[in-house]
């Protein structure tokens, strides 16, 4: 046994372990003993992924088995994530993806924005943010919106030359599919209806007296997102430090490749009418009343019925199933655990312990904490839900201003969902492009989220004070 | 997703599960045979509409949460709390609670009072309950501070103003 065989043997066993002792500790009071349990599962799935014990794939459906097999959950409750419609959203969302990158209308795409942007490898990562920023107000769900983002980010990848399997040129990929990433976090806080979650927010932020609308939204989230939408391609082109760097000479190339292309094929022709038609309906299916997955699924029978995407094609894509499989299950067990009274509990206790704090003080642990805690959610939505209004009660208690906290906690929903891959499903698309390592995703995931929690704090506290009252 | 190389943890994350575990709870000190306590209460779950002839709906709601008690003597710091609630959209409402505390122990409740709806009044019965809490009785109210729709018809509330009595069987009266 090598010594790296060695070290991998004593962390496996250490992480189970820990899991062991955690399952076999009494539970707190106030929590019962299958919530408890049920955390100690889940907690050692997370960390023997954080610790690279497993892959998340094998963490999660141990996972699973282990909740299942001791009785914790029923066979229905724990399978209940593989129904959910956000979830059948990204399965759907990959395949059409590829159809984008196979008819070839990626890379044309690719080449158009490479023409406009492509001086360098920071604008392209630019190019990505401004895109999505401009596209958020008229997608609620930030998952679709992923959809639409993810294909021009790959093509991007592709266009510049990175392939997933070729380590020379991987960084590229990796950075722009961060990018993507971190884009959907920040633009989904820039605008009210930019994410689903936002507009319940607003309803528990008025039962507790807050009163946000579309205007003070984008008023308050203004300056922090835009500081935040600014600086983090620079700190991603930092940290991930790309092989390309400069590409002066790029937009010409480009302006070539596109002349050579010709004009739109068929195929293209079809994807293009698909792809608009979808995005279309997905910015209209609040007003409409439509389902965005049932969208996709149109979209999908449009691709499969005119031969663009084939059977041979979705065989191939084996990524996508296990995607669904790990977010899946995670998703279940965090949901389960917010319903065996776990996050409630969580989020209770911790506002118990901090009276007597210095408002600031309280205000500044309540965010760090809020944000902290969701390595333990699998959904923005469910993280708001359970933890949103329980931080601004104790938090405006404790003497913290209402509106400005209100907004620093609804801000934070949607820049800490880059925080892990699972954080939220509009992450699954990039974390499964192949560009990212599971590494990668937790570290980048834990650097941009500490990142965007400085830069609101420190650049939109004085600017909330002043326009959120 | 690639191979994995080792991540930084979140550490800090355990600083706050342990501010969460070691956080503290006021006891009072029981006057007579009756006991005060008060809490909040935070549930998950979802509902189901039907219309009736009055215009309002008739919901049948199930959720799940967490009772978490912050002052009182002789209860648990905190319970599980499952509801089935039935408000026949004339009106009337009924429903029944069981609070479930780490030992296993349990609190059963009569509700009655409006739907779960933001800014709703509730009133439990306290009407039994297994090992510690045998014979127990009392009553309690709350009113929901918010209830909020999420996604796939999950609603989640949250009542902060919970306030009862209670009282065992073997209590001087």
């Amino acid at each position: 046994m090598t010594a790296k065989q060695r070290r991998r043997a004593i962390t496996r066993t250490a992480t189970l372990a820990l899991g062991l002792i955690v399952w076999f500790v009494p539970p707190p009071d106030g929590l019962t003993v299958p919530a408890w349990r049920l955390f100690a599962i889940f907690a050692t799935a997370i960390v023997s992924v954080v610790v690279d014990v497993f892959p998340i794939l094998t963490a999660s459906v141990f996972a699973v088995a282990a909740a299942v097999l001791t009785g914790l959950l029923t066979p229905a409750k724990a399978y209940a994530g593989f129904a959910n419609s956000t979830i059948l959203l990204i399965v759907l969302a990959f395949l059409v993806a590829r159809s984008v990158v196979k008819s070839g209308l990626g890379t044309r795409v690719g080449h158009v924005i490479v023409s406009l942007f492509g001086r360098s490898t920071l604008g392209l990562s630019y190019s990505i943010f401004l895109v999505d920023g401009i596209i958020a107000p008229a997608f609620p769900s930030n998952t679709a919106r992923s959809g639409v983002l993810y294909p021009l980010a790959f093509s991007l990848a592709e266009a510049g030359g990175a392939r997933p399997g070729e380590e020379g040129r991987r960084r590229l990929g990796s950075f722009l599919m961060f990018s993507g990433i971190v884009s959907l976090s920040l633009s989904s806080g820039l605008w009210l209806t930019a994410m689903a979650a936002n507009p319940i927010g607003g309803e528990v932020a008025k039962a507790l007296g807050v009163q946000i609308g579309f205007g003070s939204w984008l008023l308050a989230s203004s300056l922090p997102t835009l500081a935040a939408m600014v600086l983090m391609p620079p700190f991603l082109y930092w940290k991930i430090a790309p092989e390309l760097k400069a590409t002066p000479e790029a937009p010409t190339a480009a302006r070539r490749a596109l002349a050579a292309l010709g004009p739109l094929k068929r195929e293209e022709k079809i994807v293009l009418a698909a792809f608009v038609g979808m995005v279309a309906l997905w910015a209209s299916a609040a007003t409409l009343g439509l389902d965005s997955t049932a969208v996709a699924f149109l979209g999908l029978g449009v691709l499969l019925a005119t031969g663009v995407l084939t059977l041979q094609d979705i065989a191939k894509e084996g990524d996508v199933l296990a995607t669904f499989i790990w977010f899946a299950v995670l998703y279940t067990l965090s949901s389960q655990l917010n319903e065996l009274g776990f996050m409630g509990f969580l989020g209770e206790r911790l506002a118990q312990s901090l009276g007597g704090l210095p408002a600031l003080l309280a205000g500044l642990v309540l965010i760090v904490a809020y944000v902290l805690l969701h390595y333990v959610f699998v959904s923005q939505t469910a993280h708001m839900l359970a933890l949103f209004g329980v931080f601004l009660d104790v938090g405006v208690k404790l003497g913290v201003p209402a509106a400005p906290f209100a907004f620093q906690l609804l801000f934070a929903t949607n820049y800490f969902s880059g925080i892990t891959p699972q954080g939220s499903s509009a992450n699954l698309l990039f974390a499964g492009s192949g560009f990212l390592t599971q590494g990668e995703l937790y570290r980048l995931g834990a650097l941009t989220t500490a990142l965007s929690t400085v830069l609101y704090l420190v650049v939109g506290t004085p600017w909330l004070l002043l326009v959120a009252r | 997703m690639r191979s994995a190389r080792r991540a930084a943890g979140p550490w800090w994350l355990a600083l706050v599960l342990t501010l969460v575990f070691l956080g503290p709870l006021h006891g009072q000190e029981p006057a007579d045979g009756w006991r005060t306590f008060e809490g909040t209460w935070s549930a998950v779950g979802r509902r189901q509409t039907v219309p009736t002839e009055t215009g309002r709906p008739s919901v049948v709601t199930a959720l799940s949460g967490t009772v978490t008690i912050t002052s009182a003597a002789g209860l648990a710091a905190g319970f599980r709390a499952e509801v089935i609630g039935f408000d026949d959209g004339a009106g009337g409402g009924a429903g029944r609670a069981v609070w479930t505390d780490s030992r296993g122990d349990q609190v059963f409740t009569a509700l009655k009072g409006e739907p779960v709806e933001t800014g709703r009044r509730v009133l439990g019965t306290l009407t039994g309950g297994t090992g510690r809490y045998a014979g127990i009785t009392g009553e309690y109210a709350l009113t929901w501070q918010y209830v909020v729709r999420g996604e796939e018809e999950v609603v989640q509330g949250r009542a902060v103003d919970l306030k009862g009595r209670f009282r065992r069987a073997e209590a001087p009266r």
